[in-house]
């Protein structure tokens, strides 16, 4: 009886969704939805530039920020004192693991080593999800994404190496000086803005055309470095985790 | 040609839905790990298939998800089951064959 109640209360919550759905108004039917016109036309930014104009992907030029991603204009342009202290508080949080864990030599090991197939797939994956970081920082002002989940994604990867490897070590240094150089970069950047345009931070580039790579202003440039910040700061508290007394 | 790709979605589906009812009436972690991972890689790549049949352009990408799920499906599979059987989850009463038991045992629980 239960049973039967089940899925009598299933099939009617299927019927109640879809018939719902397909007779709402403005939801496209199966395989005509444009994907490019809906999502990106509300993401560029229409009412931030004086005179409200129509905003074409790929066509209007010199707006605003810009940036097809209207999160990213806010994030990155509007708003990237905000993003700066964001990415120090980051830069914070790993200092402190730093302290913590730093005077440990030795790493964690688990009782059981990681058997051939483990190892060879995960050197196979790995170049994918560096390239997929990557991807999705440089991309930043056109698709969903950006800086911070691009680090993240990049220090899973190396993340996915320790664990499938137990010799694996970073080169931990190398990391630390990228961090450094991408947020002083990030910092001489807003003082470039400060002497251009009289404020920290200001776009001071060619904002370009709206959906292409090269739009946007600095917007791209913030974000390569935030990426670039936030993976090798991610990186290094995974490294300084997995220290630990050897037994 | 549109129908072939649906056909083929179809067959993914299918197979996802076989996969969803192995892990559900499985006895076993191991039974169940492989019944997922079989099933939804097969559905995975049908269902990729299907897309790339109606969408030719969008071929290179299918491939690399392709590669990506033929690379990490089986490999987490396979480490999930290992390190359930060496954490001891229990094992089916009905299992036949284990060969791990005498590899481990003769290499004192470390292997390699």
């Amino acid at each position: 009886m239960k049973r039967i109640f089940a899925l009598v209360l299933v099939a009617v919550v299927g019927i109640l969704l879809f018939s719902g759905i397909y007779s709402m108004e403005g939801f496209p039917r199966y395989g005509e939805a444009e994907v490019s016109e809906r999502v990106s036309m509300s993401y560029i930014d229409k009412n931030v530039t004086r005179e409200n104009q129509e905003v074409v992907f790929g066509v209007s030029e010199n707006l605003e920020t810009g940036s097809a991603n209207i999160v990213t204009s806010i994030i990155v342009n509007y708003r990237s004192f905000d993003t700066l202290g964001e990415v120090t508080v980051l830069f914070v949080s790993a200092l402190g693991v730093s302290l913590l864990f730093g005077s440990f030599e030795g790493r964690l090991r688990s009782r059981y080593k990681p058997n051939f197939i483990l190892r060879t797939g995960s050197k196979v994956v790995f170049p994918l999800i560096l390239v997929m970081g990557a991807y999705i920082f440089i991309h930043g002002h056109l698709s969903p994404g950006g800086g911070f989940p691009g680090g993240s994604m990049i220090a899973s990867a190396i993340l996915l190496m320790y664990l499938a490897d137990e010799d694996f070590r970073v080169r931990i240094d190398d990391f630390k000086k990228t961090e450094g150089i991408a947020g002083a970069m990030y910092v001489l950047l807003g003082l470039v803005g400060l002497m251009i345009s009289n404020y920290f931070l200001s776009n001071f580039l060619d904002t370009g055309t709206v959906g292409t790579l090269f739009s946007a202003g600095i917007i791209p440039v913030v974000y390569v470095l935030v990426g670039l910040k936030v993976g090798s700061e991610l990186t290094g508290i995974i490294t300084d985790f997995l220290k630990g007394e050897v037994e | 040609m549109i129908i072939v790709s649906y056909i083929l979605m179809l067959i993914g589906a299918f197979f996802y839905a076989i996969g969803g009812l192995g892990i559900y009436r499985m006895p076993d972690l191991f039974n169940r790990a492989q019944a997922g991972t079989k099933a939804t890689t097969l559905g995975t790549l049908s269902l990729l298939l299907g897309v790339g049949v109606q969408q030719p352009s969008w071929i290179p990408k299918l491939l690399l998800i392709a590669v990506f799920i033929a690379v990490t499906n089986p490999v987490g599979s396979s480490t999930l089951a290992r390190a359930g059987y060496h954490s001891g989850v229990p094992i089916y009463e009905g299992t036949q064959v284990d060969d791990l038991k005498e590899l481990y045992k003769k290499e004192d629980g470390l292997d390699e």
